[in-house]
């Protein structure tokens, strides 16, 4: 308890320390108080300043899809056409199911007001990857090939839904969103993507990813790290990783997707093998036998003992031993009598079965057994 | 002059790798690598993310000048503000190449205790220096041609290094070398010599088979500290990138080598019965040397209408070290007052995993229909086989066993210790399986779609063994190397058709080629209310086919409803209900007869009936009946511009139908977390948690005056002679788990600084009742618990651990950094399996080797890393 007390003692001290120091920092200020007034002139402005849809069109840029000439401007936009499903320069134009009419109108266009956004994803692993494959064939494969076209948006920028939008305030369905991302990315890791419990729970791809910025190195993922995007939602999952035997997430050595494909798979947990069993054995091959003599629950499914993401007992166990073997080993003769607190090693009548590993001391094994002797798995 | 060499020789080599590489393909797809199983994860204990310093400062600039703060992701969470993208310097004066680069070195000191085994659990702390992270990164902007090597190294057990190169939408290759500990024990004894190789022998001056309890004691405690662990040292390679057209091929090789050692066992019989010295329990340390290879091939094709896959997948286990031998300081002792051994067995023998080869072809493919539709099928066939020798049945010399009475319970260890006693030398073990999976879905209407899938896979166990010695006639197998029908008479383990000793001895003679066949049927639904509301149904059926287990079918029945809503101006919140009752046909209790020596010719039936297995209340909880609910709510706040509040609440409730058995279970938990991030220079977070869990089961303690002594030996009811009521007892776990975080950074501009605390605290209490004190082992001990009919307690078990985090990096320059940081850790734990162990490893003929986690342990840690931005 007294260490517990210096800690948070410690952390208190930091936390009023900097508190002080935050609130009289020069950027938080400038981000903080610079917009409000900011925002306050845009309002008491806005009649005056409010910018008409012509004025915009007459301010932005000529679009340059006549640069290339593999998609000239005048062409209708439809995606999931027959073309190549992945090259970059060959990306399509999907449709916005809320602006039917609208057409290209190319990045120069975008970037005369989506000036920062342009420079951050430039910086991002997707965008520099789409801008280095139609390096040599044109500007059509640029905003547009995911935000769908551009010119109904162009004449009425803030009206949401005229362009295909991925954020929480969009009007874009999700279904939408997920289908332009799609349109590249189907297949492989996303063969079953369709009819998964992460599309069936209505997540876009964004709600993981994201595209427009370099927030992690790899994966163009909405957060600096695996684990912690997929705890984003499952909270819970990750507290199991606090315990006392787990696997290595905390310490950074694995991550979520080393086992699960979030994009969907054959099994309900959408792990990445056949079964959960084929996916321990990845790693614990040494469990895969087949054995001489096999152990009934632990051929059948691993989670019958353990619990994968973490436990309070020995080696992700979810009862301690020996009541965890107890639950089916009611054979007669040692198997099915009540252990007590007398039986510990400290009490008078010390039990093997109770103490140290318990049942594991004499049936190690219980993994399977190779030995011909090996049945109940203690050779 | 330095730049200038460098800047010209940089180029020169780079220019020869990639080259080696860059082959002339069309342009492919995104990556195969997330398909496999491992390896997608870089990190460790000093940076979790694997790039930590990469996505540092954050860029003041933020994501728009058409807005300030950052936009939320489609659920309401806000995404991070992007970090400041690297300087790209060019790598020559003709070249398209850019680089940039990070190099983190730096020196930790760890104090305190630092071999604690939770600190050092999957962490390869070690004083000295430290690599904290080596970035190089190549990218040429127009052709799309990268390279990427990243590493980290805390010590030689903890180290990572990996190179991706190719060329964004052609191909890729990569290669990576890591290690990662795992350390299971760092407070361990082993009483042995040998530790960490096949054959564990005894120290002097003890000597096997004739020892006592006092003098293993007073050996034990000299023995010196050993920690128990082991390293993965993995290396793979892989490629992928395209072959023609819009196929893709894929392949990698994964090599892991694993050392080290982990707890064991060593039994010698029961040690527990006789004042616990009529056998031994021995808690031995076995070697780990193992290897695996993993091949995964694989081509697919993404085209307008149809996907394909095909992807082979191959795994090669050797283990180097396959078998165990142990010396046991006792001998087993006749439980018989007066009557010696027939010879002294003094050691045992394991057989440790065999080497075994998994093959797993899988074909998917999926076609777009109309109506938005879907048909997706994936057929899949593996088959695991292992072939190593087998161990003959014992490894003891001499006799075992005893004569009683004249009548000569005894074996000679020449019949049994030798490769002509097994019937065959080999295990020729083998499992087949397969999958078909097909999954149709529509999305007919923009207010409706729905799918279906059937999903078969089948598990055929093909291993099939008779125990057998063709030099002796007899069946079955020799227990416990001896031990046990050195102790008990009769009790060897081998059934005799021609000797009236053992022609009724009931004993396994075949092993249990557990098969399954598993049948998910899956009818879903999904109905788009308006844009912000989806309700979904998603029923499942699921029938189960075990084979040689006490149900031949069962069948589960699932409904699952959920909501979502999502507003693009407020929460977002995803609830689910789902309801599941599992039954199945009738319950055999006992579905091993047919392995056993009863149902061999010449078995002869004693007078009492053959012994009841178990009792016919039984259900083991995977086959037994079950009703399941669970129920999840996922909350996402937006609170603010600056904030979002997400919060999970949880239950779970499974009922099983069993008086015997597991009975039910249940979890409820609650976690919240409040992400503030008022600016690119700042960031908080603070999450909590709290889950309970209750498990139930309850099982009875047999009669054993009953056993070969009464007919009513042969009753499996529960309430009947060798069953009764009075032995009838149950346990309770309960666990609390808590969790507490705070987390805050900010960047004064020079100065960047960050904190956090974790607090963890889990506590297990197991309760435990019973109907009398007949359900006890030791019946003198009923005075020291609470009376029958009365809960009694186990101590509480706790795992707790708090930690305190702090950094501060300062800009010497814009290229190059000091980061100072530091970390307080401080855990209590407690666990009454090791209660006692501290004071002595050896109790009576038990003889342990793992002290057990340390109960009470600060670590502090120190670094100071140099940051260089190459």
């Amino acid at each position: 308890m007294r260490v517990i007390s210096l800690s948070l003692a410690a952390l208190l001290s930091v936390a009023i320390g900097l508190a002080g120091v935050m609130l009289s920092s020069p950027v938080a200020r400038a981000q903080q108080g610079g917009d409000a007034p900011a925002a306050q002139d845009d309002a008491s402005h806005q009649p005056s300043s409010r910018l008409s849809a012509s004025d915009i069109a007459r301010m932005l840029p000529p679009t340059d899809m006549g640069a290339g000439a593999a998609m000239p401007h005048g062409m209708p936009a439809h995606a999931f056409d027959d073309g190549p499903a992945t090259p970059f320069d060959a990306a399509s134009i999907p449709p916005n199911p809320l602006a039917p009419d609208a057409q290209p109108v190319g990045a120069k266009t975008c970037i005369a007001c989506h000036a920062l956004e342009n420079v951050q994803a430039s910086h991002g692993l997707h965008v520099a990857s789409f801008r280095a494959g139609s390096a040599n064939t044109g500007p059509q494969a640029a905003c547009e090939a995911c935000h769908g076209p551009g010119s109904d948006h162009e004449k009425d920028p803030t009206k949401a839904g005229l362009i295909i939008a991925y954020t929480h305030d969009a009007k874009t369905p999700v279904e939408t969103q997920t289908r332009t991302c799609l349109s590249c990315h189907a297949g492989g890791a996303r063969q079953h993507w369709t009819g998964s419990v992460h599309e069936a729970r209505g997540l876009s791809c964004t709600d993981c990813h994201n595209p427009m910025l370099r927030l992690s190195p790899e994966g163009a993922l909405a957060n600096d790290s695996i684990n912690e995007m997929c705890a984003t939602c499952h909270q819970d999952i990750r507290a199991k990783f606090n315990r006392r035997s787990h696997m290595p997430l905390p310490e950074g050595q694995m991550s979520c997707v080393d086992c699960h494909n979030p994009h969907g798979s054959l099994t309900r947990p959408l792990l990445k093998t056949d079964t959960v069993n084929e996916t321990c054995y990845t790693c614990h091959a040494e469990k895969r036998g087949p054995f001489l003599f096999e152990h009934a629950p632990v051929r059948e499914n691993c989670l019958n003992c353990h619990d994968p993401h973490g436990s309070n007992q020995q080696t992700l166990l979810v009862l301690p031993v020996p009541m965890l073997c107890q639950q089916c080993h009611t054979n007669t003769r040692h198997p099915n009598d009540l252990q007590v607190p007398t039986n510990l090693s400290n009490g008078p009548t010390p039990d093997e079965r109770l103490m140290g590993r318990g049942c594991l001391t004499c049936h190690a094994n219980v993994h399977g057994s190779n030995n011909p002797s090996g049945s109940h798995f203690h050779e | 002059m330095r730049t200038t060499i460098g800047r010209t020789a940089l180029p020169a080599l780079l220019g020869l790798v990639l080259g080696a590489l860059y082959p002339a393909t069309a342009d492919a797809g995104d990556t195969s690598g997330s398909m496999r199983v491992g390896d997608l994860q870089y990190g460790n204990a000093l940076d979790p993310t694997g790039w930590g310093p990469l996505i540092w400062p954050k860029d003041p600039a933020g994501m728009s000048y058409l807005h300030a703060g950052m936009l939320r992701t489609p659920s309401g969470v806000l995404y991070p503000f992007p970090g400041s993208a690297p300087k790209a310097n060019p790598l020559g004066p003709t070249t398209d190449w850019t680089y940039t680069g990070l190099l983190e070195l730096g020196y930790v000191h760890v104090g305190g205790d630092r071999d604690a085994e939770f600190f050092r659990q999957y962490s390869g702390w070690k004083n000295g220096p430290v690599l904290g992270l080596l970035y190089l990164g190549f990218y040429n902007p127009r052709t799309g041609g990268f390279a990427d090597l990243r590493g980290s190294r805390l010590s030689a057990d903890d180290q990572y290094y990996r190179l991706r190169a190719g060329r964004y939408g052609s191909y890729r290759v990569e290669a990576f070398y890591r290690d990662i500990p795992h350390v299971v024990a760092t407070d361990a004894y082993p009483l042995w010599n040998g530790v960490g190789t096949t054959h564990l022998t005894l120290p002097a001056p003890l000597l096997p088979g004739q020892s006592t309890p006092a003098q293993v004691a007073a050996v034990e405690s000299q023995r010196p500290r050993r920690t128990i662990g082991l390293t993965r040292r993995r290396s793979g390679l892989s490629y992928e990138g395209t072959l023609y057209r819009n196929w893709i091929g894929y392949a990698s090789v994964v090599n892991e080598k694993r050392d080290g050692t982990r707890l064991w066992g060593g039994p010698m019989f029961f040690s527990f019965p006789g004042q616990g010295l009529t056998g031994a329990a021995l808690e031995t340390v076995r070697p780990i040397d193992f290897s695996t290879t993993d091949i995964n091939l694989g081509l697919r094709k993404v085209g307008k209408l149809w996907r394909f896959n095909a992807v082979y997948t191959g795994s090669f286990f050797r283990d180097h070290k396959s078998s165990l031998y142990y010396q046991s300081p006792y001998h087993p002792t006749p439980v018989v007052p007066g009557v010696p051994a027939a010879g002294i067995i003094d050691q045992g023998q394991f057989a440790l995993e065999p080497d075994n080869d998994y093959h797993n072809l899988r074909l998917e493919l999926s076609r777009e229909l109309r109506h938005d539709g879907e048909l997706s099928m994936s057929a899949a066939y593996g088959t695991m086989r292992q072939d190593d020798t087998l161990m003959p049945p014992v490894d003891c010399t001499g006799k075992g066993g005893f004569v009683l009475g004249g009548a000569d319970y005894t074996f000679n260890c020449a019949d049994w210790n030798t490769p002509a006693a097994l019937l065959r030398p080999r295990a020729n073990a083998r499992i087949d399986t397969g999958l078909l999976d097909a999954r149709l879905s529509f999305h007919p209407t923009r207010k409706f779609s729905w799918h279906a899938e059937l999903r078969y896979y089948k598990e055929d166990n093909k291993t099939r063994y008779l125990s057998y010695n063709p030099l002796t006639g007899q069946y079955g197998y020799i227990s416990e190397n001896g031990t046990q029908g050195t102790v008990v008479p009769g009790e060897l383990g081998i059934f005799d058709p021609k000797n009236p000793l053992w022609w009724s001895a009931l004993t396994q003679v075949e092993n249990m080629p557990f098969s399954y066949q598993d049948s998910v049927f899956t009818l879903a639904g999904d109905w788009y209310a308006s844009l912000r509301d989806t309700l979904s149904a998603d029923f499942s059926f699921d029938h189960y086919q075990p084979k040689y287990r006490e149900r031949t079918r069962v069948d589960e029945p699932r409904l699952k409803l959920s909501w979502a809503h999502r507003a693009e101006d407020g929460p977002t919140v995803r609830l689910s209900w789902e309801y599941a009752d599992r039954t199945g046909n009738h319950y055999n209790y006992d579905p091993y007869e047919q392995f056993f020596s009863d149902t061999l010719p010449g078995y002869v039936f004693g007078e009492n009936g053959i012994m009841a297995w178990t009792t016919d209340a039984m259900r083991k909880y995977d086959l037994s009946d079950r009703k399941e609910s669970k129920a999840r709510l996922i909350l996402t706040y937006p609170w603010g511009d600056t904030a979002t509040l997400s919060a999970t609440f949880y239950g779970n409730r499974d009922r099983y139908g069993a008086d015997v058995g597991r009975q039910s279970t249940s979890t409820s938990g609650f976690t919240a977390s409040w992400d503030w991030q008022p600016s690119p220079a700042t960031s908080f977070n603070a999450n909590l948690g709290v889950e309970s869990t209750r498990l139930k089961f309850a099982n009875v303690a047999d009669d054993e005056a009953l056993i070969d002594a009464s007919p009513g030996q042969a009753d499996p009811s529960l309430g009947g002679p060798l069953y009764p009521w009075a032995n009838y007892w149950w346990d309770v776990d309960r666990e609390r788990d808590y969790n507490a975080g705070l987390t805050f950074m900010h960047d004064f501009g020079r100065v960047r600084f960050d904190a956090s605390y974790n607090y963890i605290w889990s506590v297990s209490r197991l309760d435990y009742e019973r109907n009398s004190d007949a359900s006890l082992t030791y019946p003198q001990d009923a005075g020291l618990l609470p009376p029958p009919g009365t809960v009694g307690a186990f101590p509480d078990n706790h795992y707790r651990t708090s930690t305190l985090d702090l950094g501060l990096d300062f800009a010497v320059t814009p290229s190059v950094g000091v980061r100072l940081f530091g970390r307080y850790e401080h855990g209590s734990f407690y666990d009454w399996h090791y209660a006692g162990l501290a004071q002595s490893l050896v109790v009576g003929n038990k003889v342990y080797t793992d002290v057990g986690p340390q109960q009470h342990y600060s670590v502090t840690l120190l670094g100071v890393m140099l940051t260089m931005k190459l």
